[in-house]
């Protein structure tokens, strides 16, 4: 029930893959407020940061891990980035896996870094997202 | 022509709590956090706070709104430095997002994005690559 850098190199891989479908990408817009008409209609493609949606399903295996002990409520989430290599498009079916790419301990807190790669089910790259997440083990 | 200086159309977005519910349900991200008061102290927050996610979507459309298609976006990264605290009520919490355009390499533009709430950066390191036709 703890982490440490052993654990680097753990590799999650989401339940199924997931099937993008263009309300989804819609409501998922709404919700950001961005009317950009490229996120609309039968050739959508999803805003930038909907490719995290799609990893955070790897990451609930990770948060899942008994031996890890991680809670979601206890988690901040420190920083971010994705490399796109295309977007993410309606109609593609999409699979996650993360992998730990760093463990760093500060006294309760965790500073956990993994990296998730999206690729399509036939294999074809799609984006690669670099999470920091900050897990506090204390209670406040 | 695009050239390194070039600012970009700042954009103010302003974040209630049912924008937050609904990023909730849109997202699938229902970290107690981000819609109870009861949850966010427990965990030594000032109350409710936007998720990290909502606030990088919303920075990033400074830049997708300038580029004529969000597919020429290569590289987004971002560092949550300051929770922004959503108070219940219609006013919710402004941020006002801008950028400009750092350096022009190889069909690539560098873009640095900042992102004020009241006086505060609420995001460090912000930038967004794109190509450039």
């Amino acid at each position: 029930m703890t982490i440490d850098a052993t654990m680097v190199g753990r590799e999650y891989a989401a339940a199924g893959s997931y099937q993008v479908g263009r309300e989804k990408i819609r409501e998922f817009a709404d919700a950001i407020g961005d009317g950009n008409p490229a996120y609309r209609g039968d050739d959508a493609i999803a805003p930038p940061t909907f490719a995290f949606v799609i990893g955070s399903r790897a990451l609930e295996q990770l948060l899942n891990d008994a031996e890890l002990g991680l809670r979601l409520d206890r988690i901040v989430h420190g920083a971010q980035k994705f490399a796109y290599t295309r977007p993410i498009k309606a109609g593609d079916e999409i699979a996650a896996t993360a992998t730990i790419t760093t463990v760093r301990k500060a006294g309760p807190v965790e500073v956990i870094m993994y990296e998730t790669t999206l690729t399509t089910v036939a294999g074809e790259p799609i984006a690669t997202a670099t999470s920091t997440l900050s897990h506090n083990r204390a209670d406040a | 022509m695009i050239e390194a200086g070039f600012e970009l159309s700042p954009l103010t977005v302003t974040f209630r709590r049912e924008d937050l519910v609904r990023y909730a349900g849109a997202s699938g991200d229902f970290n107690p956090i981000h819609w109870s008061d009861r949850m966010a102290e427990a965990l030594g927050l000032p109350g409710v706070i936007v998720h990290g996610m909502f606030t990088m979507a919303s920075a990033v459309r400074v830049v997708t709104d300038w580029i004529d298609d969000p597919a020429d976006l290569v590289e987004y990264g971002v560092r949550f430095t300051k929770p922004v605290v959503v108070p219940d009520d219609d006013k919710g919490a402004s941020v006002t997002f801008s950028a400009k355009v750092e350096k022009v390499t190889d069909g690539l533009a560098e873009i640095d994005i900042t992102a004020v709430a009241g006086e505060e950066k609420v995001l460090g390191r912000a930038r967004a690559v794109v190509r450039v036709r």
